[in-house]
């Protein structure tokens, strides 16, 4: 067994604990910056998924999409957002409404959860359930970043995180989707942040605070 | 021959403690553009207060002067149960993971006896401080030991070092990961490090460890200040040994029973200027943040538990 080949596998066996603990950061981080640092380093785990994907089934389409993912995920997107935040000028805070302590404690229970819901499903597809759990915990940790977080650019990363988790699930039922679908989905989503940074600077222009639990109001 | 070995490497952690802490002193010191006392200037510091007259108040009782030997007694035991050298220590019965955790622990409660006893206000704040975050830090060390422990099927120390020893270095488990992450939130506060306590100041409003012994003096200030360094080189020996026990002699040829003080030196080294980094560049917490950060290590250690259950 080569060097190249046992990495690979490592990288497949083990991406599953590193996801989790990117989430159990986030769950605990108080900046905003540190949040967009995990981000790029959970799409990076992603990333040597789908390299030793590629490498086991030798598909071309696949390191292309590695290549996307490098390219948009961990160094466009987690730029992208630090420009916003260092245009912003607002405080660095996440505002969360629970406290360091209590959200560990519901991410560890939700990675628990993801657990108990993908087990029926992993036995009578014959997946790998470590990352088919990963991939719910990915989605469930991305929701619950989005409604605890007061922080309108939170909502961006939860979003982004959720995302995260849709394409592992996809990576781990179906080894991928097509290339042309995938190209597609990246486009839509560096859109999207660059969207939802720009209504991002329209909400502190218009209300001067970024914190969208005050968003009761319309306003012109 | 084992025998040997296994006194050798209690002693050692008993007499290498102060180096540890004029490490991490000097890597502080060199990370703050400053050149720093020697690496040897705890000794020093021990040999003199070990010459000085010990003062005792005139409101303390006996209990005043009991606790430092108590505690040194206390810390030095804990130190025979911890493998450094080879998997194997000095006493090394089944159970003694929590035998461990609570030879610690009356240290540190005849610790702050003996401070509340010294008739000081400082000390009872000392020894409140102290109470809260050693009762809230158990829980989470506890529970991350024995997630280990059941991973290795075994209650012993050695034993869970052995496992680990015979484990493939590549492997990573969640449960490791996991207890991992708590143990080192529990190492910082049980240590009394940055960011839950801060081992230089002497500012009333913040120090823990530091109001516990200020009406202590002389030897018995000696026996404390060893003690706690003795304490923080157990834990990191014991985080060494639990996660990464690598270079451990496991068999007794001469290049392998070399090449472990070595090997565990470099390791201990590594770990010294970590907490050189991090005390360098975090901030101490206000104390009612500290509950935050101890319930932190509890969720994670509970994770560790509940995913023994999970990976099988």
């Amino acid at each position: 067994m080569g060097l190249i080949e046992l990495a690979a596998a490592k990288a497949l066996a083990s991406s599953a604990v590193f996801l989790f603990i990117t989430l159990l950061m986030m769950a605990a981080a108080k900046r905003i910056s540190t949040c967009i640092v995990l981000f790029s380093i959970q799409s990076a785990i992603m990333a040597a998924e789908i390299l030793g994907m590629a490498y086991a089934g030798k598909s071309v389409a696949a390191y292309a999409v590695a290549a996307l993912v490098i390219t948009v995920k961990v160094i466009a997107i987690p730029y992208a957002l630090f420009r916003i935040v260092k245009d912003l000028k607002a405080s660095q805070d996440v505002s969360s409404s629970t406290t360091g302590a209590q959200s560990v404690f519901i991410m560890a229970g939700l990675i628990l959860l993801s657990f108990f819901a993908v087990a029926p499903y992993a036995i009578t597809l014959r997946l790998d359930e470590d990352l088919l759990a990963a991939a719910v915990a990915l989605l469930l940790a991305g929701a619950f970043l989005m409604v605890s977080r007061k922080k309108a650019l939170m909502q961006v990363i939860g979003l982004l995180v959720l995302e995260n988790g849709i394409f592992v699930a996809a990576l781990t039922t179906t080894y991928g989707m097509p290339l042309v679908i995938e190209i597609g989905i990246f486009f839509d989503l560096l859109m999207g942040v660059f969207l939802m940074g720009l209504f991002v600077f329209r909400i502190r222009d218009t209300f001067e605070h970024l914190d969208v639990s005050k968003l009761r109001r319309l306003r012109g | 021959m084992n025998l040997a070995i296994n006194l050798i490497q209690a002693l050692l952690l008993i007499a290498i403690a102060p180096l540890v802490s004029g490490i991490i002193a000097r890597s502080k010191a060199q990370m703050q553009n400053r050149r720093g006392a020697s690496l040897w200037r705890p000794y020093a510091e021990l040999l003199k207060l070990f010459r000085k007259q010990d003062l005792v108040p005139d409101t303390a009782s006996a209990l005043f002067r009991f606790a430092p030997v108590i505690l040194f007694a206390a810390t030095a035991t804990a130190a025979a149960f911890v493998p450094v050298l080879h998997p194997s220590a000095l006493f090394d019965v089944s159970g003694d993971i929590i035998l461990f955790v609570y030879l610690l622990a009356i240290g540190r409660f005849f610790l702050m006896l003996g401070a509340m006893d010294g008739g000081s206000s400082f000390g009872g704040l000392g020894a409140s401080r102290e109470a809260l975050v050693s009762a809230l830090a158990e829980a989470p060390l506890l529970l991350a030991l024995i997630s280990v422990a059941i991973l290795s099927h075994t209650v012993s120390l050695s034993g869970i070092v052995l496992a680990t020893v015979r484990q493939d270095p590549l492997h990573l488990s969640a449960v490791y990961a996991f207890a991992l992450g708590a143990l080192v939130l529990v190492a910082i506060a049980e240590t009394g490090r940055i960011p839950v306590d801060n081992p230089s100041t002497h500012l009333e409003l913040t120090m823990i460890h530091e109001a516990m012994v200020l009406e202590y003096s002389g030897p018995s200030l000696a026996l404390i200040e060893w003690a706690s360094a003795m304490k923080l080189t157990l834990i990191l020996a014991l985080l060494t040994g639990i996660f990464a026990p690598w270079g451990m002699a496991t068999n007794a040829s001469i290049a392998a029973l070399f090449l472990a003080p070595l090997v565990f030196a470099v390791k201990l080294a590594l770990l010294a200027a970590v907490i050189a980094v991090i005390e360098s560049s975090i901030a101490k917490l206000r104390i009612y943040l500290i509950p935050d950060f101890l319930g932190m290590a509890s969720a994670l250690a509970i994770l560790a538990v509940a995913f023994t259950a999970l990976m099988r």
